[in-house]
């Protein structure tokens, strides 16, 4: 090869190497999708939203169908064998609908969701990486996309929960779990519509939709630390079934 | 809206804000029974102000000189901490008073969605609510 045009293309080379790592956050989506802006701190509190229970955000309308494996665990389900006693953090379904703030972070290849309930931290990765076979974990693995104003997002790779759908009606969830969110702004509210199938535990998927409001000018999340005395210290009161 | 109707809205409110704190980690029904209440009044012996629940232990003198050691199950400290609450806000040796839904299982002294106050009736803060009210069944 020439050696001047081998020099030109070696210099080439290193300029599109050191482009890339001075943008490491190039998205694999255009800048022309519509990208809505939900940066910032959203209140999903007791102000909000109904406070979730037996029957919120679950309720008449989209309770699962459980079929014979999920009905089994319920039969032998007490409220104290919920892991968030040993302050296992919560995850998708339930994380979305506790009374706490969140925090997003769009970044042009991932959005990060803090949430003020037990420190989690979820990524959605926008580059379309794919979850290795090391990626399960109680979060899962969460790749997304934007789509006419939406983040659309769907979490697989979660690890078996024995209180993985709930907090409050002891339906255990499988590695089989995916949960898929769709977010988009509306009426300055950040609105979501969650759906959940687990093969495992479901007969068929089920969703639910709910909102948050913009946090009061100046908050900032505070730290969760969940204590594990504090919270183990009212499983003593619990009447168990099982001596 | 007339005086009367503020009044209503603002107390519901409050304890519609209460409720939502008592029950944010877990419901309170499995662990406390709502038809039975307590009411005692003792020394604060320690203050756990730390998540997902804030826990009071106070001593309570029984019958024959015995002392009874009750746990008071209060709100998360991330929520509670923005309604005035602190570390600081019970002392090791404080007098409180307190009534609410007595523990489930048998033989223990625990006790949850409380009306607490000083002796006096006073609330433990200046000019903050003292009661919860009923926890969700």
């Amino acid at each position: 090869m020439n050696p001047v045009l081998k020099g030109k293309i070696t210099i080439l080379a290193v300029v599109a190497l050191a482009v890339g790592y001075a943008n490491p956050q190039i998205s694999s989506q255009s800048i022309e999708t519509d990208i809505p802006i939900f940066d910032g701190i959203w209140n999903g509190g007791f102000s909000v939203r109904p406070v979730n229970g037996e029957n919120v955000p679950w309720g008449e309308n989209n309770f699962p169908v459980l079929n014979e494996r999920a009905l089994a665990y319920q039969e032998v389900w007490e409220e104290i064998m919920a892991p968030k006693y040993d302050c296992q953090p919560a995850s998708s379904p339930a994380i979305q609908y506790d009374p706490y703030h969140m925090k997003v972070t769009q970044w042009p290849d991932r959005v990060l969701l803090r949430y003020e309930k037990d420190d989690q931290l979820r990524t959605v990765w926008l580059d379309g990486r794919k979850p290795k076979s090391t990626d399960f974990g109680v979060q899962g693995f969460s790749v997304g996309h934007y789509e006419n104003g939406s983040l659309y997002v769907t979490t697989t790779h979660f690890v078996f929960d024995v209180a993985g759908f709930d907090d409050y009606n002891g339906i255990p969830s499988s590695s089989q779990k995916k949960v898929t969110e769709r977010y988009w702004l509306e009426e300055g509210e950040l609105r979501m519509t969650l759906t959940i199938e687990d093969s495992m535990f479901l007969r068929e998927p089920t969703s639910y939709t709910t909102r948050w409001l913009p946090a009061r000018e100046g908050y900032q999340l505070q730290a969760y630390d969940c204590d594990p005395e504090a919270a183990r210290a009212s499983v003593r009161f619990y009447p168990s079934k099982y001596k | 809206m007339s005086i009367r109707r503020w009044v209503a809205a603002a107390v519901t409110a409050g304890f519609a804000i209460l409720v939502a704190e008592a029950i944010a980690h877990h419901s309170s029904a499995p662990f406390y029974n709502p038809e039975n209440r307590v009411e005692f009044e003792g020394t604060v012996t320690r203050w756990v102000f730390r998540n997902p629940h804030a826990f009071l232990f106070v001593n309570v003198a029984g019958g024959n000189d015995e002392v009874i050691e009750w746990q008071v199950e209060l709100g998360a400290p991330v929520s509670i901490r923005r309604a005035g609450w602190s570390p600081d806000t019970l002392q090791v040796g404080q007098r409180v008073k307190v009534s609410g839904q007595r523990s489930r299982a048998e033989g223990s002294y625990g006790v949850c969605c409380v009306r607490m106050t000083k002796p006096d009736g006073s609330p433990i803060i200046e000019g903050g609510r003292v009661e919860e009210a009923p926890a969700r069944r």
